[in-house]
């Protein structure tokens, strides 16, 4: 039968805190305006800001007009795909790169859309749940060092 | 009274008609105070504005995505031309085009970074599963909308990193060669791709990326901000003592002396 998660309505002192509830409501609260709000405008403001900044230090951009035709052009994805691409450096060959492409992929993806079941521990913090914060770190640092080997790769063989 | 106390006065008795007038009609005041004041975690901290940057970020991508319809116009004969037409003689178009770009990729790196922090401080944790796994959702859809923008550019790097990415995209199982083919509009990238493309960039995915943005929004204020397991000492004192009792209260019934947990293991 359904109950309501949020025991909200309840005073404090009624509610019995249970591991569903206990992280419904913060021990002590202040309304969201104006502190939250000016750390977001700021936050906000400064990334306009840097956007505005970039948009003529660095502009976006623009290659030579595309050429369907041309057969030995090395084209590069976006930073935020160098982790995939890297990837896909490990799974070689017609057997394996749909493996490396589709399959691990769509793991990680199922993984982490399934997060919150694997870990249903009633510990939040990072240090009492050490497993997932390894876990979390690995993902972390497999990451970042395919990128880095992306940008290595692509500084030393510009090529290929 | 003097004529500077008199303007303010009437200044602040329209302002007064004007609120009081809205509030009647669409309870707006009522409305702000619900929003404005809804309680969150009294440490607060930089690191929760990921989240509001994040929708920030989101919010630049549609503005600046609208005015760059003013000028782009999506056919490969003339994508790259509207395209170096904004960058080149549109008015603040190296500016509104910058923002698109830059923004995208800030995006990218903030969405990062707020995942991490929700993964790390434990965010996810009931009741704050399904806000979870639409903040997945979100990712997926804001990565899609990024590599379907590459190819309207026009330009060598977007069309060929689109044209490899596809053909990454054609090894999934069953459906890979279909969607591939149906994402091209044939067996090349021509025309028909830009079309999809831009369909797919512009209405498609935006229009799914919405009402997600709402339901992330809608489980946000139904379950509050988690911030950090520290705004919650008091509570999982009290969880924890309540267990222990309970824990008392069993060996009680069963009629065994009570030992503590470590004692138990050691005994067993």
């Amino acid at each position: 039968m359904y109950a309501p998660a949020t025991g909200k309505q309840k005073p404090v002192e009624q509610e019995v805190i249970t591991e569903e509830n206990v992280f419904e409501r913060p021990d002590e609260t202040i309304a969201f305006f104006p502190k939250q709000v000016l750390y977001d405008l700021f936050v906000s403001t400064l990334l306009l800001l840097a956007c505005c900044a970039l948009s003529y230090v660095s502009p976006a951009p623009l290659t030579e007009p595309a050429d369907t035709a041309t057969v030995t052009y090395v084209p590069r994805p976006e930073w935020f795909f160098f982790f995939y691409e890297q990837m896909l450096m490990f799974f070689p060959g017609y057997a394996l790169i749909s493996f490396g492409a589709v399959v691990v992929p769509t793991v990680f993806v199922v993984l982490l859309f399934a997060v919150p079941w694997l870990d249903r521990g009633p510990r939040a913090s990072s240090t009492r749940r050490p497993f997932a914060t390894v876990i979390g770190v690995l993902v972390v640092v497999v990451v970042l060092l395919n990128m880095l080997m992306a940008v290595s790769r692509i500084i030393n063989f510009p090529g290929q | 009274m003097g004529a500077i106390s008199k303007a303010r006065s009437q200044a602040a008795d329209a302002g007064k008609f004007v609120a009081d007038w809205l509030e009647h009609r669409a309870g707006i005041v009522t409305m702000m105070e619900h929003f404005l004041y809804e309680p969150v975690p009294k440490r607060g901290a930089w690191i929760y504005t990921l989240g509001s940057a994040t929708l920030f970020l989101i919010t630049l991508q549609f503005l600046t995505g609208i005015l760059l319809l003013f000028y782009y116009v999506p056919s490969t004969d003339h994508a790259w031309n509207s395209i170096y037409y904004i960058m080149n003689e549109a008015y603040f178009g190296t500016l509104i085009r910058g923002i698109h770009y830059w923004s995208a990729n800030f995006l990218l790196a903030v969405i990062g970074l707020h995942m991490a922090q929700v993964f790390f401080s434990g965010g996810y944790k009931a009741p704050r599963e399904l806000n979870w796994v639409v903040g997945v959702v979100l990712l997926l859809l804001v990565v899609i909308i990024a590599f379907t923008g590459y190819a309207l550019r026009w330009d060598q790097d977007g069309v060929w990193a689109t044209v490899v990415g596809m053909k990454i995209g054609s090894y999934s199982p069953f459906v890979g060669a279909y969607t591939i083919q149906f994402l091209m509009g044939g067996d090349t990238i021509g025309p028909a791709t830009v079309s999809r493309f831009f369909a797919i960039h512009v209405w498609l995915l935006p229009a799914a990326l919405a009402p997600f943005i709402g339901i992330h929004l809608y489980l946000l204020r139904r379950h509050g901000v988690f911030g950090d397991e520290m705004e919650y000492r008091e509570r999982l004192a009290k969880l924890q003592e309540r267990q222990r009792l309970e824990e008392y209260e069993q060996y009680e019934d069963d009629g065994e002396p009570y030992v503590g947990r470590r004692d138990r293991a050691d005994r067993d």
